[in-house]
């Protein structure tokens, strides 16, 4: 027993690394370091997209034009707001997740290929250029969906860049998803078999395996688009033989699984967050687990629920099935969380409780996204807003969600410091509110019948739309209040010491920052990454405060880092 | 006789190959995607005209085609014989059966670019052709360079059987270039 209550090899420990801006601004294969740049980069380009949402919510605060002048520039503002948010903001940000965490939780010095790692990061700012630079030649028109013949006739030249961008970030992603895969089947430590891995591992695989079967569709895809624009082929032209309907099918084979590799990190940072903070044994691990490989699994089979209103009608019944089978692994996972929390001494911390929020917000997302895969039901709404509720409930609600919780949660990894649990809470209960505020409106306004993609809309929606917009003000200055946080907490926030939340998992056995290679000697895991509760797991625990420090307040006097509740 | 490796490479360069081993396996079964997404593409546009190929156009011929497919899939045995080769140090005969294997692959290009050029136009079932031959073809050429690499080094002695990776790496590429077109062959002038 008292071997495997050891963090680390019987070395003295390692001085805390400081961390200087300049490292970050240049090339390097140091997983944390890349990590870091994805997350920056992509928190840049959320501010970028969350400007084009504002926009849009203003607009729409009358039913008249009012912001904009016309409806194309409408339409940009929006194709503008789906591309930045999806493409670059929640898939690279989980993305940066991974890069930190997965070399950390497993022991690994590294990723399997650091170099290519780092070339995969690098292609995220040109094509974020690209995707930027759309808008000043003929910006794209036809929203993050790029259909034809929106997306052919009527954008102008701008949607063949923004397309390279998707098409650039699409290999970074099936690159960054080949290291991810190598690095967790090789690299494990000894005494880590699959089942003893933290479950954001898990998810990182299930995301991972999803992103290197489902994007090369998208690079097909893309590539038909541009040659669609630039050589004169008609594939999604019907007067020359094409199908409009060829696009949507390819599309979707790829996009819908994209949307389970931007929920499912999520839902990874949920198990760790709420298992950590409620100091108990996840419940169902291995459920849990195996429910992220059977949502992307079944992911595959779900594509044309997407086409209803245009699918031939034969075809509609075995998507709907596959569609609502998808709840099943989903409710496993929310019941096992709630298990996990049940009875627990939960702790409200800011990164708890968002990661309550997430749960809140995605049962609701889930539900509407039952009602959506219910054909009468789904052509009755079919682009309305309705559908854009459901999704920002799935997306913001639960991928954005998990994000700002997973930030308030290994931020103290990250930098060394804590940040400011205070603001924390204001962000928390603003966002809260103001997201429900934003969206939960949306929900009537959809079922009333009045279509997305509008910039005029009919006189009566302009009650729910003032509603949506106010709350949208909210929940922007509560995304201003997290860069705050962040940036204040660099120079004021408490020492964090290497293990602040008193977690079990390798990333914490570690200094904060780490050092270069992450780990003195080699790491020896505790044999269960949950095992809260025990007097094993307290020793262990015990142990790496001893030997990497413990935290401490900035200055004497200054509230100390948030004292966890007892193992 | 293959050699030992535990015995001759370090902990980290063992690591390193078995990483390699496995990327190269993940990547063939995720690119091969791109390849079945083509498959979809023609397969949903063809299924919609109302014959294929449409009236007053031929059907592509088989003949030429066929014998380069063998041409193919003999240049995937020389180089599976020839990475054995060098990992049991038989220099010569991993040197012959590559170079082999690479001027089948030259001669595969460059009738497939006859093939892509002389097809005569007839709307979406030239194009389709264009397309697949064309993303297949642009595959077999740059994995064919890397392998024309491969064969310089090799000449002058760049690897042994404890240093043979890129032999490894290019001869897993060709392979991919192979099954893909299997696919497409099969897909293009069969079905």
């Amino acid at each position: 027993m008292a071997s495997i209550s050891v963090p680390a090899g019987e070395t003295s420990a390692p001085q805390q690394p400081r961390l200087r801006v300049s490292d970050y601004l240049r090339w390097s294969v140091d997983h944390k370091i890349i990590g870091v740049q994805y997350m920056v980069t992509s928190l840049f380009f959320f501010l970028v997209g969350g400007v084009l949402a504002l926009t849009i919510r203003t607009e729409l605060l009358t039913p008249q034009l009012d912001v904009l002048q016309t409806g194309q520039q409408y339409n940009t503002v929006l194709s503008m707001h789906g591309l930045i948010m999806i493409f670059l903001w929640i898939i690279p940000m989980m993305a940066g997740f991974g890069n930190y965490l997965v070399p950390l939780m497993l022991g690994a010095k590294d990723m399997a290929f650091p170099w290519l790692n780092a070339f995969a990061f690098w292609l995220i700012p040109p094509a974020g250029l690209l995707m930027l630079l759309s808008w000043f030649i003929g910006p794209p028109e036809a929203g993050w969906t790029m259909y034809p013949p929106l997306s052919t006739i009527f954008s102008g030249d701008g949607q063949v860049l923004a397309a390279l961008g998707a098409h650039l970030l699409g290999i970074s992603s099936i690159l960054g998803a080949i290291n991810f895969l190598v690095t967790i089947r090789n690299m494990r430590p000894k005494g880590m078999g699959y089942f003893q891995m933290p479950l954001f591992v898990w998810a990182m695989t299930a995301t991972s395996i999803l992103v290197v079967m489902a994007t090369p569709f998208l690079a097909g895809a893309l590539t038909l688009l541009i040659l669609d624009k630039v050589a004169g082929t008609a594939f999604f032209d019907p007067a020359n033989g094409g199908d409009v309907l060829l696009w949507q099918n390819i599309f979707w084979f790829y996009s819908h699984p994209a949307v389970y590799i931007m929920v499912l990190p999520g839902m990874g940072i949920l198990s760790e967050v709420l298992s950590i903070h409620s100091r108990k044994p996840i419940f169902g691990y291995k459920m849990i687990a195996l429910s992220s490989m059977a949502i992307g699994g079944i992911g595959f089979t779900v594509w044309a629920h997407h086409m209803f209103t245009s699918l031939q009608p034969e075809y509609r019944l075995p998507f709907m099935i596959t569609s609502m089978i998808i709840a099943v692994p989903t409710g496993i996972k929310i019941f096992s969380w709630l298990g996990t929390i049940w009875m627990g001494k939960i702790r409200f911390t800011s990164a708890m409780l968002f990661s309550l929020g997430f749960l809140s917000m995605f049962v609701i997302g889930g539900i509407t996204g039952v009602m959506l895969a219910v054909i009468p039901f789904n052509l009755h709404v079919h682009d309305t807003y309705f559908v854009v509720a459901h999704f920002h409930f799935v997306l913001f609600g639960g991928s954005v969600f998990a994000i700002y919780s997973g930030l308030y949660h290994w931020y103290p990894k990250i930098t060394g410091r804590m940040m400011d649990e205070r603001i924390g809470r204001w962000q928390f209960w603003l966002t809260y509110i103001g997201f429900l505020l934003t969206f939960f409106p949306m929900h009537f306004a959809g079922i009333l019948g009045m279509p997305r993609r509008v910039a005029v809309y009919a006189p009566e929606f302009q009650t729910l739309n003032s509603l949506s917009s106010a709350g949208s003000a909210v929940l922007g200055f509560a995304a201003l209040l997290l860069i705050w946080n962040m940036y204040k907490s660099l120079y004021v926030g408490s020492i964090a010491g290497a293990n602040p939340w008193r977690a079990l998992t390798l990333e914490w056995a570690t200094t904060s920052p780490p050092p270069a290679h992450n780990f003195v000697g080699d790491p020896v895991p505790f044999h269960d990454p949950y095992g809260y509760g025990s007097e094993e797991a307290t020793a262990y625990l015990d142990e790496i405060d001893q030997r990497y420090g413990k935290g401490s307040p900035a200055q004497p006097g200054s509230a100390a880092a948030p004292q966890p509740a007892g193992d | 006789m293959q050699q030992d490796l535990s015995q001759h490479l370090s902990r980290k360069e063992l690591q390193d190959l078995k990483n390699k081993r496995t990327g190269l396996a993940i990547f063939q079964f995720s690119w091969i995607m791109a390849f079945v997404a083509l498959i979809a593409v023609n397969w949903q546009l063809r299924y919609q005209s109302a014959s294929w190929p449409p009236p007053g156009v031929d059907k592509l011929g088989v003949v030429i085609p066929s014998l380069m497919t063998l041409a193919l899939i003999i240049s995937s045995l020389l180089v599976r014989r020839a990475t054995r080769a060098v990992k049991t140090g038989e220099q010569s005969v991993f040197i012959n059966r590559w170079g082999l294997a690479l001027l089948l692959g030259v001669a595969f290009v460059v009738v497939m670019a006859w093939e892509w050029i002389t097809i005569p136009v007839s709307g979406q079932y030239s194009t389709l052709f264009r397309l697949m031959v064309g993303f297949h073809g642009v595959h077999a050429l740059v994995i064919g360079a890397f392998m024309a690499v491969v064969y310089r080094n090799g000449r002058a002695g760049a690897y042994d059987p404890y240093h043979f990776w890129p032999v490894e790496g290019a001869a897993g590429l060709w392979h991919f270039v192979t099954v893909a077109w299997m696919l497409f062959y099969v897909v293009l002038y069969w079905l």
